[in-house]
């Protein structure tokens, strides 16, 4: 597939992120970190 | 494409968040506090360039995001086991922020009945959220909002500072210094900052009563609602404000908390969401930082600004001696 394929996928996704509520993005980027830590056991320095 | 424009500012946010956790391990001081002062010298001193502030003003995501992680660290057990009481007296201060300011502004200095019911709206719920939510609901004037929200934003600059000291002073426990930054201060990023910058468990009670208090945004912006539109000057409300204006990132957090109690997370994956956390709460701290101008905050109106400095005194005070009896 050429990139231009791809283009109307990514802007769908960035039309609906931006029209997200802050807050729910808020909730969506802890549970993508969770997600990324549960599944790939990443570990977080401090 | 809107994230690129968005990435500079990210991109200074992350650079401050490092330089303040690297600053905080060579001075030996709070990591959380430095954040937020690194972020006032900065605007205050040299100013934020106009292409970095969209990416700054995501500041309020990673400081949501860092609360719904910080769930999976919660002990359901002593949330129940407290957690009753805790929620009653969230209720009481805040009912009784509310009034003070509503009585002190309308009867006894005479304010602009809307703006008295933003300070009360900022004051006893969520801060500058809490001012933003009422202003629709009442259909405030502009300058009103803005007169409030600078107070409000006066308050949290006041309290940060002064809140730790108290803390340290009387020597207050973790759990009672928590649940008191929660109940009494006015904005969510300052009660999280002065609560982890007291201690780990002061930092959770802080977040979670927080959580509890901004929950009632949706009840008092249906009361303010109806109330203005029985006056016949405001938009008549529907129950579906409620779940409106309800934080959805409380909701990510509950859900967090339940699964953590399942015991689904190892320790190894729970200490790396920890660190995530303390990570967004660096950012989000930076950002914070930058919006306390100290410019601006000189412009905030006497009277409103002693109105809310009398409801401050009154709730901290009351709600501190509660604490004291209750735990």
């Amino acid at each position: 597939m050429s990139i231009d394929g791809w283009r109307p996928t990514a802007e769908t996704v960035t039309g609906r992120w931006s029209a997200l509520e802050r807050d729910w993005k808020s909730v969506i980027v802890g549970g993508m970190i969770v997600a990324l830590v549960s599944a790939l056991e990443l570990q977080i320095p401090w | 494409m809107a994230i690129r424009r968005l990435l500079p500012g990210v991109f200074a946010l992350c650079l401050g968040a490092l330089l303040a956790r690297g600053l905080a391990l060579s001075l030996g001081v709070n990591n959380l506090l430095l954040a937020i002062a690194l972020g006032v010298v900065v605007t205050n001193g040299v100013g934020i360039p106009a292409r970095l502030e969209s990416g700054i003003a995501t500041h309020k995501l990673w400081l949501g995001a860092g609360i719904v992680l910080m769930g999976a660290s919660i002990s359901v057990e002593t949330v129940l086991e407290v957690g009753g009481r805790v929620f009653l007296v969230v209720i009481a201060v805040a009912t009784l922020t509310l009034i003070v300011v509503e009585l002190l502004a309308r009867n006894v200095f005479g304010l602009a009945e809307r703006l008295g019911s933003l300070l009360a709206a900022g004051a006893s719920i969520c801060g500058v959220s809490a001012v933003v939510a009422v202003a629709g609901a009442v259909s405030a004037r502009e300058e009103q909002v803005a007169y409030a929200a600078a107070t409000v934003l006066l308050f949290d600059a006041i309290t940060i500072a002064v809140y730790p000291i108290v803390g340290d002073l009387l020597e207050l426990s973790s759990t009672v210094f928590g649940i008191w930054a929660g109940v009494s201060m006015f904005s969510t990023g300052p009660v999280v900052a002065v609560g982890f910058a007291h201690s780990e468990v002061a930092g959770q009670w802080a977040t979670m009563t927080k959580l509890s208090r901004n929950a009632l945004i949706g009840v008092v912006v249906l009361a303010y609602a109806s109330y203005y539109a029985r006056t016949g000057d405001g938009d008549i409300p529907s129950v579906r404000t409620l779940w409106a204006e309800f934080p959805k990132f409380v909701v990510g957090f509950l859900a967090l908390a339940a699964v953590s109690s399942l015991g689904v997370f190892s320790t190894a994956q729970q200490t790396s969401i920890e660190h995530a956390y303390n990570w967004l709460f660096l950012l989000a701290f930076v950002g914070l930082g930058t919006e306390i101008q100290l410019g601006d905050l000189r412009q905030t109106g006497l009277v409103p600004a002693f109105v809310v400095m009398l409801s401050l005194l009154v709730a901290s005070s009351l709600s501190l001696a509660l604490l004291l009896v209750l735990f």
